[in-house]
């Protein structure tokens, strides 16, 4: 059900897109050189839809592996920084602080650095949806849950491992929800590595489809990145929906 | 036994009047007593300090009854994660087992004890995170309106329960309920705010279940004089 309105809020939304462009086109009366007609952006699509689908999975695939790295690590410092010890609270500054850069503006070093392949997209895409995951973490892994931790801390049986999980599960739909809406964020972090110098991903073929002026290509590319995104976030969605469903219906041992 | 708190002096940040000026008392244990007053006096704020949550600006306790102290107040949950059953389960310790299985019978609680927390009544989940409390190791417990969503009878059977199963242990009971602290506690420690003085004053009360059988009488007598030191 989360996966359909996903998928169908994106077409909807693209279609009306599409739709202010033709609109444009035909009103302006501009040449098929600047907005293409239908039909040529269908015969585009016949031509290009195998390479285009192909470059957007293997963006696809960078996005999920930067997301999930980024997750991880979100967790990691989450926890670390939720310790009201000096550390938690130099972790918790440095996090707020480092965030205010806008992180795309170092992808040019990392490029230089490590070059233009798969670990360089890897990086940017997870250094883009990492900071985002991390405020929400730490918000979530910093607020006590007092009604619940009272107990297990006044007997003495609140170890960092059972804080962790109450707090997860009090906020587990503000997590899924935040956990999905990075996916985009590491989709386009991904994209604009791909778009600055990578050779690879959709975000290249964007680009070469830039320097062509193939408006028809880019419309394609950005279908199929809508579209694969909507599925992913759709799927993500649901599985935090069977996450949470799951863990209250299972008797976890405390 | 004995809680014994001396000059004790206590201010919230940004606060223009302190919520303790040269508090002090003594209530002899064990037993169950009370802590009553009117809201906002600072029984809350008392049993915070009491269990060394908040510190006092001056003033110290000189006694308090054994070391372990526990406080537990009525909007407490459990996680729901898994069954009420499951978590008394974990946080029963072994030799406790047979109390907590008379706790659960006498306060009505066997057949809940396959639900979540989120599914039980109000005066359920008052009466669940009650008995967890209960069958820790504890030398003093405070009960912060632990029983306000309980009925009357159901709420008479568990206190005279718990004063049956604990007569070594000191219970402080904050309740509003005059009627029940006049009947049920020994002693009754009345706050009545830091601008007067005597801040606090500690009266008898009936102490049913605990040896004693008040007399109606009795019971008038100590409602009007919880009245008027309040």
């Amino acid at each position: 059900m989360l996966l359909a309105r996903r998928i169908y809020q994106f077409l909807i939304v693209y279609a009306l897109g599409l739709g202010l462009l033709l609109g444009l086109k035909y009103a302006l009366r501009l040449s098929n050189y600047v907005i293409p007609d239908p039909a040529l952006i269908w015969q585009t699509f016949a031509a290009v839809r195998g390479h285009y689908l192909s470059q957007t999975l293997d963006t696809l695939y960078v996005a999920i592996f930067g997301q999930i790295i980024s997750i991880f690590v979100a967790l990691a410092i989450g926890i670390i920084g939720r310790q009201t010890t000096w550390f938690g609270a130099l972790v918790k500054v440095a996090a707020y602080n480092v965030q205010a850069y806008p992180i795309v503006a170092l992808a040019p070093i990392i490029f230089i650095l490590l070059g233009d392949g798969f670990f360089t997209r890897l990086t940017i895409a997870a250094m883009i949806c990492y900071f985002p995951l991390l405020l929400v973490v730490l918000g979530v892994m910093g607020q006590p849950v007092g009604d619940i931790e009272h107990f297990y801390r006044i007997t003495g049986r609140l170890r960092w491992q059972l804080e962790v999980k109450i707090r997860v599960f009090e906020n587990l739909h503000k997590l899924t929800t935040v956990v999905a809406g990075s996916a985009t964020l590491a989709m386009a972090g991904t994209i604009v590595a791909e778009f600055i110098a990578a050779n690879a991903g959709i975000g290249y073929s964007i680009r070469i489809a830039l320097y062509q002026s193939d408006l028809g290509r880019i419309l394609i590319a950005l279908f199929l990145i809508g579209i694969s995104l909507s599925v992913y976030q759709g799927l993500l969605e649901a599985a935090g929906a069977w996450v949470r469903q799951r863990w209250e219906r299972m008797e976890g041992g405390l | 036994m004995k809680l014994h708190c001396q000059d004790i002096t206590l201010s919230y940040a940004e606060a223009e009047t302190p919520v303790f000026a040269h508090l002090s008392f003594a209530i002899e244990g064990p037993g169950f007593h009370a802590l009553f007053g009117p809201s906002g006096v600072g029984k809350t704020t008392l049993a915070r300090l009491l269990i060394g949550q908040i510190q006092p600006a001056a003033g110290r306790i000189l006694s308090a009854p054994g070391r372990r102290h526990l406080y537990t107040y009525n909007l407490e949950r459990l996680p729901g994660w898994s069954s009420v059953g499951h978590h008394l389960d974990k946080v029963t310790p072994p030799a406790r087992r047979p109390t907590r299985d008379d706790l659960v019978a006498q306060f009505g609680l066997e057949n809940v004890l396959g639900q979540r927390f989120a599914q039980l009544s109000m005066g359920q989940k008052n009466r669940i995170n009650l008995v967890r409390y209960l069958v820790q190791d504890f030398d003093m417990l405070i009960m912060d309106e632990s029983l306000a969503n309980v009925d009357e009878p159901t709420r008479e059977r568990i206190l005279l329960k718990i004063k049956a199963l604990f007569p070594q242990r000191f219970f402080l009971y904050i309740s509003h309920n005059v009627v029940e602290v006049a009947r049920f506690c020994r002693q009754v420690l009345v706050l009545r705010g830091a601008h007067r003085q005597p801040q606090a004053v500690v009266l008898p009360a009936g102490d049913q279940g605990g040896g004693r059988d008040p007399s109606s009488r009795d019971l008038q007598q100590t409602m009007l004089a919880m009245m008027n030191a309040g």
